[in-house]
């Protein structure tokens, strides 16, 4: 059958080396969360089993991510969009809990914009399937944006700031790759930059100096200068006041980003938590079961988004290397193959997955450090919980899927 | 459109590798620093963070007598904690808590906020709190979430004799106190309970002893699972005990023989400057005292007229009376001016003034001698002129007065011993009088002296001459078992006068107990000698205060004494017959 020779086909271009990757980070996850349920009375010992389960759920998933043509995602791309898009909205309205990310199928909570972030990818991969798109001219700009505009607007509004910050760092780095030229790219993230430099006064005026330059070597059209220009400052001064629509324990996050020695037991508590759990780690770590500060509870959040502190504190800094060496080299990879690819959609496909694998990577370490604010965004086959598991594995799934695409 | 094909440059690819490599590495460059390069650091604060030292008090030292009775010991007591985090969460067992030990909330608020060391430490708010009202905390736990109870050892009384101005007593430790302290290398805390008078503050370091600790630990929520395996708990090091130059069984005697009189009396052994006896009455319960006062109970005991809370012996400062005259004995007998007579005629007319002796028709002709023994003032307002106010001020210095005794109690007064310098500063320069100088010589007026300084002086008579240093701690006996004897002062030659001097003095004194005329003939013994001066000061306040001083010529208990009757009336009369009645009790004993 000409079906189950494709298949076989199929199976046999499968990128072992990545299935590799991912089962050594899954079994690291597994062994942290095994550790802190690991002699501890009267904790709910139900993580680990669950995470078996999800990790199971997560390998079919991958399969049929890995299995499913091509030629689905691409026809299908936007309606996979539209459901997702529906989902978010429904979410909105009738997501559990006072922080409505959740929807409820069975007993089972589902994350809505996990599914945005793979249907988003498709999506734009869909969109610069066409080579000719070169992003030469603004009107291609504009379906881009709006593709990933509305979700950030709909997840906003759940308030999931760190969803939201993940679906514009994808934009950005598509962007990258659609081929805009250099200056116009700067023009673009110079707005971003304007608004983080505005909380120092040196720091902005340093930044515009910058940009003046800039603008003056490569002498773009008068109306783009200006209206650059202009587009700048008024962002720098709109900082200020978006700042207060953050609701307050955003602020938190942020401000205990720079300072979380001001309120220990406050919003400062899970980082500076964070630190000295990480910190007393050392090199070797303090071996299996043996983490004081996540044990005793010290540590909020333990499980899933703090995961990578458990590892720190037990296992110590050679591992931590390790998990960062492995991410790193899976995604490397990713980007890689993006780059080989013969084919547009497949590379699109690639880098977008890449894309989101790292960002959430690079918050989800950085955040527990102090490098970045505390978002709530988990370590992708790390971190306990079910949604972004079976995002990251459809992720590698639909990778594998492109890099034997091109195998074949 | 699928078959779209890929045309990205290499350089976007490359960037991005690059961008993704650079900002990896940040973040493995801050796990090496946090982890490698100050790993010692979060190790430190990580260990703090779980393991919760828990301090064990460690018992006072324990006070004996010389006979080793116990005086003060130590019992079980329970006290009541809440864990300040724990309370915040469960208002309502503070509610439950006040109700059962009734108070308010706001005392109960006011205390945690006192007694805090930490949202996850028990904070102490009720010591001694009866077994009772344990019981009802431990029948109403579950609906006392955050309140916990210990067992602490807690000061403990057995003897019934008054000794409470003498053994003082520990509260608990104030913020002043603390300040205090705090630059000193020791380990006092909110809650300890502190010497605060009389011995118990005086040896405090000694009796103190060092806290230990036994370490907890803790989870996030401060709840305690149980001891670090790895850190073996400090035992607590008991204070010292102190051993007293106080003999129980005087201090009894003394005890019961002054009944509900005010007053005070000291009985020293004038060879070695030991304190047998010190008693001033009235005194206080320590226990009520001890730890936390209730407010009325302070209010009852400072308001009370008899004035309980002060120390007579040491902080009393009253007129000596008659029995200073010994000084100026002490001076007319070394300058062999006892042959001087003079009449006394019930009174001395100096100038418009008129000054009295006790005896109204008067002595007669009288000398030295007889002027002991009868204790005539006219006799010593003649005197004065023989010694001048500067021989005499000096002489009343070389026997101790004006100045600390230095015995081992806190809050010893000095007293006043006018010299010519203090009378110009009193009453301006040359406006002051032989006149004012009668009085001083008899022990009135300007003159002021405290019971032990009286002790003193006749300690000092009785040894002719030779001082040593009151005090009441013999020796401190170490956890260990070592001793260390305290308090042994060389003795001090501080009155310088002939031996034959001090045979008349000594007479003097026979007399006074044992002459016929003399004041003190009640105070009499049959199985020793006693040699005695009595007093009687008029004060401003009531009744005379009546004293009496003396010693006994005995080489195994060479002992003198001070007996102060507050209020009491004459010398003669009431201090005598009472340093009688004890030292009737003493040789049966003896």
């Amino acid at each position: 059958m000409a079906i189950s020779r494709l298949l076989k086909r199929k199976w046999k271009s499968l990128d072992w080396t990545q299935v590799f990757l991912v089962s050594i980070l899954i079994s690291i996850g597994l062994t942290a969360l095994y550790s802190i349920e690991f002699q501890q009375a009267g904790i709910d010992k139900s993580f680990f089993a669950r995470q078996v389960i999800w990790s199971l759920s997560g390998i079919i998933a991958f399969f049929i991510a890995f299995f499913i043509p091509q030629k689905v995602l691409f026809n299908f791309a936007y309606v996979f969009y539209g459901f997702a898009l529906l989902l978010l909205i429904t979410t909105a309205f009738i997501g559990s809990g006072s922080v409505s990310r959740w929807i409820m199928i069975g007993s089972v909570g589902l994350q809505s914009s996990e599914f945005m972030k793979i249907a988003l990818i498709i999506a734009i991969a869909r969109y610069f399937a066409d080579h000719k798109i070169q992003l030469r001219h603004w009107k291609e700009f504009i379906p881009p944006i709006l593709l990933t505009l509305v979700p950030v607007i709909l997840v906003l509004i759940q308030p999931d700031l760190g969803t939201s910050l993940v679906f514009v760092g994808l934009l950005f780095i598509v962007i990258f790759w659609g081929g805009i030229y250099p200056l116009n790219y700067f023009l673009l993230i110079s707005p971003l930059i304007s608004m983080i430099a505005v909380f120092n006064v040196t720091a902005f005026f340093i930044w515009m100096a910058i940009f003046v330059l800039v603008l003056a070597v490569s002498k773009p059209p008068i109306i783009w200068t200006i209206g650059n220009f202009i587009l700048n400052i008024g962002v720098g001064g709109l900082t200020s006041l978006m700042w207060d629509f953050l609701k307050p324990y955003q602020q938190n996050r942020i401000l205990s980003l720079f300072k979380p020695e001001l309120d220990p037991l406050g919003s400062g508590y899970q980082l500076s938590q964070s630190l000295t759990a990480f910190g007393s780690g050392g090199v070797y770590g303090k071996g299996f079961g043996q983490g004081t500060q996540t044990h005793l509870k010290f540590l909020p959040e333990q499980h899933s988004d703090f995961i990578m502190t458990v590892i720190g504190e037990e296992f110590g800094f050679a591992s931590v290397i390790f998990v960062i060496l492995l991410l790193t080299y899976l995604i490397a990879r990713m980007i890689y193959f993006a780059g080989e690819n013969k084919y547009r959609f497949n590379s699109m496909m690639l880098l977008g997955g890449a894309s989101i694998l790292f960002l959430h990577s690079l918050v989800n370490l950085g955040m527990i450090v102090g490098l970045l604010p505390v978002t709530g965004i988990p370590l992708p086959f790390i971190s306990y919980g079910g949604s972004f598991l079976l995002t990251a594995m459809i992720i590698v799934g639909l990778a594998a899927n492109m890099i034997s695409n091109d195998r074949m | 459109m699928l078959q779209g094909r890929n045309s990205i440059q290499g350089w976007r690819v490359f960037t991005t590798l690059g961008l993704i490599l650079l900002l990896f590495s940040v973040v493995a460059a801050r796990y090496y620093w946090l982890m490698v390069i100050n790993h010692e650091t979060y190790n430190k604060r990580a260990n703090a963070n779980y393991i919760r030292a828990v301090p064990i008090t460690a018992a006072r030292g324990i006070i004996f007598d010389r006979n080793n009775n116990i005086l003060v010991d130590n019992s079980p007591a329970y006290s009541v904690a809440v864990i300040p985090v724990e309370v915040k969460k469960y208002p309502e067992s503070l509610n439950r808590l006040g109700e059962i030990m009734d108070v308010s909330l706001d005392l109960i608020e006011k205390r945690i906020k006192q007694n805090q060391r930490g949202r996850f430490a028990p904070a102490i708010i009720f010591s001694r709190v009866p077994f009772e009202k344990i019981s009802r905390l431990q029948e109403g736990r579950l609906e006392l979430p955050g309140v916990t109870y210990s067992i602490e050892p807690i000061r403990s009384y057995p003897e019934q004799a008054e000794m409470s101005h003498l053994l003082g007593y520990t509260r608990e430790i104030d913020q002043d106190y603390l300040n205090r302290v705090k630059t000193d290398d020791n380990d006092y805390e909110p809650g300890d309970e502190v010497g605060w008078k009389g011995l118990e503050k005086t040896y405090e370091a000694e009796l103190h002893g060092s806290r230990g600790y036994r370490y907890m630990e803790v989870n996030a929520l401060g709840q305690e699972i149980g001891e670090n395996e790895n850190r073996p708990p400090i035992h607590p090091i008991p204070g010292n005990d102190l051993r007293l130059t106080i003999d129980l069984n005087f201090q009894n005697i003394v005890s019961e023989a002054i009944g509900d009189s005010s007053g005070a009396i000291i009985i020293i052994n004038y060879k070695s400057g030991e304190i047998l006896t010190y008693l001033s009455q009235p005194g206080y319960e320590s226990s009520v005292l001890s730890g936390r006062i209730k407010e009325e109970v302070w209010a009852e005991l400072i308001n009370n007229p008899k004035t309980p809370l002060y120390d007579r012996v040491v902080q009393g400062l009253y007129p000596p009376g008659s029995v200073l005259k010994l000084v100026a004995a002490t001076y007319l007998f070394e300058n062999e001016k006892e042959q001087a007579e003079y009449r006394c005629t019930g009174k001395l007319k100096w100038g418009n003034r008129e000054f009295g002796c006790w005896k109204k028709v008067g002595h007669g002709k009288i000398k030295l001698m007889e002027a002991i023994e009868q204790s005539c003032n006219v006799y010593f307002f003649n005197s004065i002129e023989e010694i001048g106010l500067e021989n005499w001020s000096l002489l009343c210095k070389n026997y101790g007065f004006g100045e600390n005794t230095g015995i081992d109690i806190y809050g010893e007064k000095d007293g006043t011993v006018p010299d010519e310098h203090y009378m110009d500063g009193r009453y301006g320069k040359n406006n002051w009088t032989k006149g004012n100088l009668l009085n001083m010589v008899i022990g009135q007026g300007d003159v002021l002296v405290t019971p032990i300084q009286l002790a003193q002086y006749a300690a000092i008579i009785a040894n002719k001459g030779i001082k040593f240093e009151p005090h009441l701690v013999k020796e401190v006996i170490y956890h260990s078992g070592r001793i260390k004897f305290i308090n042994q002062k060389n003795s001090e030659q501080v009155v310088n006068v002939s031996d034959e001097t001090w045979q008349k003095i000594h007479e003097g004194m026979r007399l006074v107990v044992n002459g016929k005329k003399g004041t003190a003939k009640s105070a009499r013994q049959k199985k020793m000698t006693v040699y005695g001066k009595t007093g009687t000061s008029q004060n401003t306040q009531g009744e005379d205060h009546a004293w009496f001083i003396g010693f006994i010529d005995n080489p195994d208990l060479p002992i003198a004494w001070a007996v102060l009757l507050e209020n009491g009336g004459s010398g003669g009369g009431k201090a005598a017959p009472l340093m009688g009645k004890i030292l009737g009790k003493l040789g049966k004993n003896m």
